[in-house]
């Protein structure tokens, strides 16, 4: 991607039609606390009484109700549509075939059209059909779900395993809470691991964005990867290190913080609480309140609603 | 040759370091070539220390361009986009990031004044370490079509492997279980799925087991930090059972892993008689027994 943006990218990217806030916690590597730092930033933002929408965009590898010990209710799937050919009406011109870029469709001799493969649902086929011979079924890729407990409320997006649309679970997951947003005094999204196109999703309306990293080389490229990405959009971030005590080097997260000119928040040392509270399913605010863990929650937390909430 | 991924659901659980040290120690014995198809954060290189050799541009991607000088400003295509990626109020601007290279637009737009195009995605690196050769994927930041840029990593890793007369290539795969770890999974032998004991990792193994049974590839289980949480440990070891998966090898919790990674070398080098290492060296021996019983 270039790394110039149109500025109309830029502005949709923060559009969102609503005055809450939306944090986003990401970081480029996998398991490095994302879903940790989420789940407590929204736990501690939740206990100075105010009303929290928590989204899991991770939709690969939804873990934020396990942290919570919420189970997944209220349901909704997410659909995408799938040509249903009427063979009647079909006059074997064959334009959907080369419409298709996937090259899903096919027509073997002596048979009718058929789909066989990958169907993003773009609806080209749709489009050149001359014979109205084709309409939208549909077809389940995912579920969206959600839970509330307190002031808190979970949106959990859940691709179907076997799929590949992750992106239209994002989209879907993000529709709903920012649907009802109004109802909330902040909204905070978890993101996947990576910086695809599906971490952009996740992240966009984002007023700003928690980078979460760990003082390792691995931390520290990844995090490198994930402020460019940041830089791109213009996106308002800080640093979040988690297992700051971790025999690595602190000094190259500090180098990637300068080189994009991105300030480094509190970190977090490995802690017993914290795994405790990880396992059993407490966000560690509630279970342990006067842990050192806790502590940085929710003084991060204070930060945030001093800074971005009404 | 025998192809094997190695695969997690969950990030972060040791899919590089366990790809690195199985590769390095098979090397003794074997020709090795190793795939990274994490694409979106690629960093076997790392921690395998490995030299780069060559780079080059991938195109492994479709995005539509529109031609303003023919461009009507009929916003057509803006309607038509399924994947809300042409914006404006006032001309049409095609967000890249999201365009899925479908095409919709092109049938839609009455001045062909849209065209899709290949457009560079990524980066193949080859590289090198000692005997290992290494072929890895970079996706450009904020790129899409990472499914396809796994597919020309493979295909480079088995010319290497077919070049090299390997006996092995083995796969460092992405987290998660989307496209690009379909791509990762689709016809190898054998998937080495790494987790560890927190309900988390457990949820997201589970997911993953059931992308590699719906793509018919067989299965087994490394239990990483295995001390981390006695109970979590149960409920992994009792899912296995229950799914009739094999329990490859249990990997302690180690603090010379990290450190060993920090020092920019691996464990099983640096500290052959850590615990760790000693439990890498049995699936080491696991996998040595499927190359020789191939």
């Amino acid at each position: 991607m270039n790394s110039e943006l149109r500025p109309e990218i830029i502005q949709a990217f923060f559009k969102t039609g609503f005055s809450t806030p939306v944090i986003g916690v990401t970081g480029g590597k996998g398991g490095v606390g994302k879903t940790t730092v989420a789940v407590n930033l929204a736990a501690a933002v939740a206990a100075r009484g105010r009303k929290v929408a928590l989204v899991d965009a991770d939709v690969d590898a939804p873990n934020a109700a396990i942290l919570l010990g919420l189970s997944l209710d209220n349901p909704v799937d997410v659909p995408v549509t799938q040509p249903v050919f009427d063979h009647q009406k079909c006059s074997d011109c064959k334009l959907c075939i080369s419409a298709c870029r996937l090259n899903s469709l096919f027509r073997p001799k002596e048979k009718t059209i058929l789909l066989m493969g990958e169907c993003n649902g773009c609806e080209a086929c749709f489009l050149v059909c001359p014979s109205d011979a084709i309409s939208r079924g549909r077809r389940s890729v995912g579920t969206t779900y959600k839970n509330t407990s307190g002031k808190l409320t979970l949106y959990t997006g859940e691709l179907h395993p076997g799929l590949e649309e992750s992106a239209l679970v994002v989209t879907a997951v993000k529709k709903r809470v920012f649907a009802e947003a109004d109802q909330f005094d902040c909204i905070l999204i978890d993101t996947s691991p990576g910086t695809h196109c599906n971490v952009i999703d996740a992240l966009k309306g984002a007023t700003h964005v928690l980078a979460v990293t760990e003082p390792t080389p691995l931390g520290a490229h990844d995090l490198d990867l994930m402020l460019s990405l940041l830089d791109m959009f213009k996106v308002s971030r800080s640093i979040f290190i988690n297992r700051a005590d971790l025999p690595g080097r602190m000094n190259e997260i500090q180098d990637v913080a300068a080189t994009h000119e991105t300030q480094i928040e509190t970190g977090l040392k490995l802690d017993e609480d914290l795994l405790a509270s990880y396992v059993n399913g407490v966000p560690v605010v509630d279970a342990y309140p006067d842990s050192l863990a806790a502590k940085t929650f929710m003084a991060l937390a204070d930060n945030l609603i001093m800074e971005y909430l009404p | 040759m025998k192809e094997i991924v190695i695969l997690s659901g969950k990030g972060g659980v040791g899919k590089s370091s366990l790809t690195a040290a199985v590769g390095h120690l098979l090397a003794e014995k074997y020709k090795v070539v190793l795939a990274d198809t994490d694409v979106d954060a690629p960093n076997l290189d790392l921690v395998l220390g490995a030299e780069l050799e060559s780079t080059h541009g991938i195109t492994a991607s479709d995005k539509a361009f529109i031609d303003y000088d023919l461009c009507s400003r009929c916003m057509e295509c803006v309607d038509v986009c399924r994947f809300s990626s042409i914006i404006g109020e006032d001309e049409p601007v095609i967000v890249s990031y999201s365009c899925e290279g479908c095409g919709a637009c092109t049938l839609v737009c009455p001045l062909e004044a849209i065209s899709i195009q290949p457009v560079e995605n990524g980066k193949l690196n080859i590289l090198n370490s000692g005997s290992i050769r290494v072929v890895a994927g970079e996706l450009g930041i904020g790129e899409s079509s990472s499914g396809r840029l796994v597919d020309v990593v493979k295909r480079r890793a088995r010319e290497e492997a077919e070049l090299m007369g390997s006996d092995l290539l083995l796969t460092d795969g992405p987290p998660g279980i989307g496209c690009p770890v379909i791509a990762s999974l689709k016809g190898v032998d054998y998937a080495i799925l790494v987790t560890e004991p927190t309900p988390s990792a457990l949820s997201d193994l589970k997911r993953v087991v059931e992308v590699a049974r719906f793509f018919k590839v067989p299965a087994g289980v490394v239990l990483n930090r295995a001390g981390l949480h006695g109970k979590s440990r149960n409920a992994v070891l009792s899912y296995l059972k229950e799914n009739e998966l094999d329990l490859l090898v249990e990997i302690p919790y180690d603090p010379l892993l990290p450190k060993a990674l920090a020092q920019g070398g691996l464990a099983v080098s640096m500290y052959p008689d850590a615990p760790a290492s000693v439990a890498i060296r049995e699936l080491t021996k696991t996998v040595d027994a499927m190359l020789a019983g191939k």
